[in-house]
C-alpha cells in the first residue's frame, strides 16, 4: 500500500509550512549554478532533483554556523549576563539527501554525551527531515560502504521517492514524519517506486578500521595527504563534521558569546597557549579526520561519523576529501601501493 | 544643533599626530568652534591607518569616516602619506564596487597651521552626514549579525 | 606533450637538480587533475597535463611541508607563473632555488559556465610562460596577446565588473549582501591563493579581534573587504579562490575590482615584470588625489 502526492501539491503544502511560520530548508540554486541547502522564502526557489548533491549538508538545521549562547553587558564595574533561549521555532527540510538525514542521529551521540547540548536539541526536536530518495548518484558516493544506500531511512522522518508523472511515493518513517503529511496524500496501491542499488561498495570499513589501528604513524598519511590544504571546504559542509569554537564577540558596551564552526583541518586549530602545536603538519590534521570519523568515533559511540555523501570530495580543490584518502589507504592496505 | 530628527551623525577622524592633530590642537587654542560631532583617533602617520579600522568604526555604528594627515612632502616619515595615498586610492574603488556610500567616506591633508581648514573640514562633513542621514544600509547588516 | 613533460622532469629528478616535481596527477579518471608531489624518476608517469589542471601549484612554493622536501620542480601555466614572480619579489623563494617548468596553454578551455577558467582564459595575456627555466608545448594560434607582458589589456579584461559598476551601489550593496551571506568562512578561497602565505592570517588573530570570527553578514562582509584588500595590487588573477569556493561566491569580482583600479591608476599589473617595483611599497610624487580634500 502506497500513499502518494502530486508535486504541485507538495509545493502548495511547502508554502502552507512557510506562510504557518515554519522555517523550511531545502536545495536551491545560488550564484554560478551551485546547488546549497538553504532557507526558502516560497516553494518555487525548491530544486528537488536534476543534481546529485547540495555543495553543502543540512547541518545548520540543528547545528547552524554561528549561534549565540549568551550575551553580556558592562554596567560600569560589573557584568550583566543574559541567557539566550534556545531557537525552537518548527523546522522543515525538505528534499535532504538520504546521506544528510543520517547524519542527524549520528550527531546525536555526540551532543547528549557528556554533555546535553540544549541548542542542539531544541533544533533538533523543532525539526522535520524529508528526504529524497536518491535515483542519481555520481563517483564521490559511497553510501553503500558505510551501511548506508539510496533510500536509507536513518535520520528521515518521511521520505519521498519519485514515482513517474510528476508523482511523489509517501513513506512515513517516524511520528513527525506521519503528522506532517497526515491527510495530503492519496493511497495509490498500484505505485510502488523501485529503489536502485546506488554505487559500488568503494571499500570495507573494517579494513579501514584496522589500518587506522596500526598505522598511527605511518608515512602513508604524509604521501597520501601531501596536496591537502588545510581549508574547511570539508569540514564545514560535511553533514557529520562538528567542532567548533567559542569566542565572544562585541565592544566596550557588550557583546555575546557565540559557538562557531571550526575545522581541524585548520593549521590553528591545536595551537596551545603556549605557542606549541601537537598537530605541526597537515598530514597529522588529515589522519585526525580520518581517525576521527571511521575509528574513535566508532569506538566511543558505535557509529561511523561519515555517512558517504560524498561532498568533502566534491568541494575539495585538490580532489582529496574522505573518499580519495580512503582510497589510498584501502590501496596501501592491500599492498598495491608502496610507501615511500 | 540636531535636525528635526533629532539625528546627530557620528563621525570618527583618524589623523596623523605630526599634521593634523595638531592643526585640530590649533583650531581649539585658537577657540574656532566646529560641530562636536566627531571623535579623533590619533595615529603617527596616516601611513600606520589600517583599512579595517575604517570597517570596524562603521560596524561601530559611526556614520562617516574621516582620514586625514600631512601634504603631500610633509610627511614625518617622509612617505608614509605618499603609500598612504595609493592604498586609498585602491581602497576606495573597492568599497565603490561592494555598495559602500562613498559620500560617508572622506580624505583630507591638513597641516599642523590649518587650524582653519580642520575647522571647516569638520564643520563641512558633519552638515553633509546629517543630510545623509544615518548609515542605515551598514547598521542593518550589524543588527542582522547580532 | 606529455612525454616531453615527463621526460624533462624524469631528466631533473635522475640528475638531482631537484628533490621534488610539483605537477599534476589524475590517480583515477572519475577525478579531476589534482597536485602531486613526485620524488622519484620511475614515478614521473603519474603526470598528467590536461584543460582541467586548474590548481594554481605556485601556492604550494611557501607551504613548509613541501619546502622540507628540498629543491622543487614546479610546473605552472602562464597564468600562475604571474604569481612566482610575485612571490619572487616578495623575496619567498630565490630564483636558483627552484625550477620553473612552464607549459603553454595550447587549447583553450571550452567557454561557457561551469568552467572554473572560461572567464580567465578569456582574455588571458600570458599564454607562453615566459619566466619558465623551461617552456614546453606553443601557446594555442588565435591567442591574441601571447607571451606580452604589457599593461594594455583589453577592456574585455574587466567586461564583467564593468557592468556590474552599472548597477548603483545600494543595488551593489544588496547584491553582495546576498553573495556573502553564503559565505561560511572554510578559507577554501584563502588556503588555494598562493598570495596567501601568512603563517598567522588577520583572521586568526583574536588579541584584538579585527575581523569577527563569525559567518554572520557582518562577519563576512570585513572578512571579504580584508582579503580582497590584502591582494591589492598582488592578485595575479589565476581565479583560484572563486573555483575552490564550495558557495559559490564572485570572488573574483573583487579581485578585478583592485587590478582594474591598479592598473588604471599606476599602470601596473600584477606578476607581468619582475622588474617594475610593486604597486603597493611604492610610490609616485605624481600619483592621482583628486579624492583627497
Ligand atoms: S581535504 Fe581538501 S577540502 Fe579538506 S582540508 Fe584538505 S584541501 Fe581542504
Ligand atoms: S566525511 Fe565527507 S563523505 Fe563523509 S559525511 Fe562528511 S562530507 Fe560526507
Ligand atoms: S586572490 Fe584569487 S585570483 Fe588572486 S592570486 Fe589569490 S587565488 Fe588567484
Ligand atoms: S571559499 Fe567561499 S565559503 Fe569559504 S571562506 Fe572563501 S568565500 Fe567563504
Amino acid at each position: 500500500m502506497s500513499d502518494v502526492i502530486a508535486k504541485d501539491d507538495l509545493l502548495r503544502l511547502v508554502d502552507q509550512w512557510l506562510a504557518e511560520g515554519k522555517r523550511v530548508l531545502g536545495p536551491v540554486k545560488a550564484g554560478d549554478g551551485v546547488i546549497l541547502y538553504a532557507p526558502l522564502a516560497a516553494s518555487s526557489q525548491l530544486v528537488l532533483e536534476g543534481f546529485v548533491h547540495a555543495a553543502n549538508s543540512i547541518k545548520e538545521a540543528v547545528f547552524p554556523r554561528s549561534e549565540t549562547i549568551y550575551t553580556y553587558k558592562f554596567n560600569g564595574h560589573e557584568i550583566e549576563l543574559s541567557d539566550v533561549d534556545p531557537d525552537s521555532t518548527q523546522c522543515i527540510v525538505i528534499g535532504a539527501r538520504p546521506c544528510d538525514a543520517a547524519s542527524l542521529p549520528v550527531l546525536d551521540h555526540l551532543f547528549n554525551w557528556d554533555y546535553k547540548d540544549k541548542f542542539y536539541n531544541a533544533r533538533r526536536a523543532a525539526t522535520t527531515v524529508v528526504t529524497v530518495a536518491c535515483s542519481e548518484y555520481d563517483d564521490n558516493c559511497f553510501c553503500t560502504s558505510v551501511g548506508l544506500g539510496p533510500a536509507a531511512e536513518q535520520g528521515s522522518d518521511a521520505m519521498l521517492l519519485k514515482a513517474p508523472d510528476g508523482w511523489y511515493e509517501v513513506r512515513a518513517v517516524t511520528d513527525k514524519g506521519t503528522a506532517l503529511f497526515n491527510g495530503k496524500t492519496t493511497p495509490a496501491p498500484e505505485i510502488k517506486v523501485p529503489i536502485s542499488d546506488g554505487p559500488a561498495k568503494k571499500f570495507d570499513t573494517v579494513d579501514i578500521e584496522t589500518f587506522l589501528k596500526n598505522n598511527y604513524e605511518s608515512d602513508a598519511w604524509r604521501d597520501i595527504t601531501m596536496r591537502c590544504l588545510g581549508c574547511g571546504a570539508c569540514a564545514y559542509n560535511c553533514p557529520t563534521c562538528h567542532c567548533f569554537d567559542i569566542v565572544d564577540e562585541g565592544d566596550a558596551a557588550g557583546g555575546r558569546r557565540v559557538k562557531n564552526w571550526d575545522s581541524c583541518q585548520f593549521g590553528q586549530f591545536t595551537v596551545h597557549a603556549s605557542g606549541h602545536n601537537p598537530r605541526a603538519v597537515q598530514a597529522q590534521r588529515q589522519r585526525q579526520r580520518i581517525q576521527h570519523k571511521f575509528r574513535i568515533y566508532p569506538e566511543k559511540f558505535g557509529a561511523i561519523l561519515c555517512t558517504g555523501c560524498g561532498t568533502c570530495t566534491r568541494n575539495c580543490p585538490v580532489s582529496l576529501g574522505v573518499l580519495n584518502t580512503l582510497e589510498a589507504i584501502a590501496a596501501v592496505a592491500r599492498g598495491s601501493i608502496e610507501v615511500k | 544643533m540636531s535636525d528635526a530628527t533629532g539625528f546627530e551623525p557620528k563621525i570618527v577622524a583618524y589623523v596623523c599626530n605630526w599634521c593634523t592633530y595638531l592643526g585640530a590642537d590649533l583650531a581649539g587654542t585658537n577657540r574656532l568652534e566646529y560641530p562636536p560631532n566627531v571623535r579623533i583617533v590619533r595615529l603617527p602617520c596616516t601611513g600606520r591607518i589600517d583599512f579595517n579600522l575604517l570597517i570596524k568604526t562603521f560596524e561601530m555604528g559611526a556614520d562617516a569616516v574621516i582620514v586625514s594627515g600631512c601634504h603631500p612632502g610633509d610627511c614625518h616619515y617622509t612617505a608614509g602619506n605618499y603609500h598612504a595615498r595609493r592604498r586609498w586610492t585602491m581602497f576606495r574603488e573597492l568599497l565603490d564596487t561592494l555598495g559602500f556610500e562613498m559620500d560617508r567616506i572622506h580624505f583630507a591633508w591638513i597641516s599642523a597651521a590649518e587650524g582653519k581648514k580642520f575647522q571647516q573640514f569638520i564643520t563641512e562633513t558633519t552638515e553633509k552626514t546629517r543630510a545623509l542621514g544615518p548609515y542605515t544600509a551598514y547598521r542593518e547588516i550589524c543588527e542582522a549579525s547580532r | 606533450m606529455i612525454d616531453q613533460l615527463r621526460q624533462t622532469c624524469r631528466k631533473l629528478l635522475e640528475e638531482g637538480a631537484v628533490k621534488v616535481v610539483i605537477g599534476y596527477g589524475q590517480d583515477k579518471p572519475s577525478m579531476m587533475p589534482h597536485p602531486v608531489f613526485i620524488t622519484k624518476p620511475e614515478e614521473c608517469d603519474r603526470l598528467v597535463w590536461n584543460d582541467l589542471c586548474f590548481a594554481n601549484l605556485a601556492a604550494y612554493i611557501t607551504r613548509k611541508e613541501i619546502k622540507a622536501l628540498g629543491k622543487p620542480a614546479v610546473i605552472v601555466k602562464g597564468c600562475d607563473e604571474r604569481a612566482l614572480v610575485v612571490l619572487e619579489q616578495e623575496s619567498q623563494f630565490t630564483r636558483d632555488g627552484i625550477y620553473v617548468i612552464g607549459v603553454a596553454c595550447t587549447s583553450l578551455p571550452a567557454s561557457g559556465v561551469g568552467n572554473p577558467r572560461a572567464a580567465k582564459c578569456a582574455s588571458c595575456a600570458v599564454r607562453t610562460p615566459r619566466y619558465a627555466d623551461v617552456t614546453i608545448g606553443e601557446a594555442a594560434v588565435g591567442s591574441s596577446a601571447v607571451g606580452s607582458s604589457s599593461c594594455s589589456t583589453a577592456d574585455a579584461e574587466f567586461a564583467q565588473l564593468d557592468e556590474f559598476m552599472k548597477k548603483t551601489p545600494a543595488e551593489r550593496f544588496a547584491y553582495w549582501k546576498a553573495e556573502l551571506s553564503r559565505c561560511v568562512k572554510c578559507y577554501a578561497c584563502r588556503e588555494v591563493c598562493p598570495m596567501c602565505y601568512c603563517n598567522r592570517c588577520i583572521v586568526d588573530k583574536n588579541r584584538p579581534t579585527a575581523i569577527d570570527t563569525s559567518a554572520t553578514i557582518k562577519g563576512n562582509l570585513a572578512w571579504h573587504i580584508a582579503r580582497a584588500f590584502h591582494q591589492a595590487g598582488r592578485c595575479v588573477g589565476c581565479d583560484e579562490c572563486t573555483r575552490a569556493c564550495p558557495a559559490g561566491i564572485n570572488l573574483r569580482l573583487l579581485n578585478q575590482s583592485l587590478a582594474k583600479s591598479v592598473e588604471r591608476a599606476f599602470a601596473y599589473k600584477a606578476g607581468m615584470d619582475k622588474e617594475t617595483p610593486p604597486v603597493i611599497g611604492s610610490y609616485s610624487l605624481e600619483d592621482k588625489e583628486n579624492f583627497i580634500q
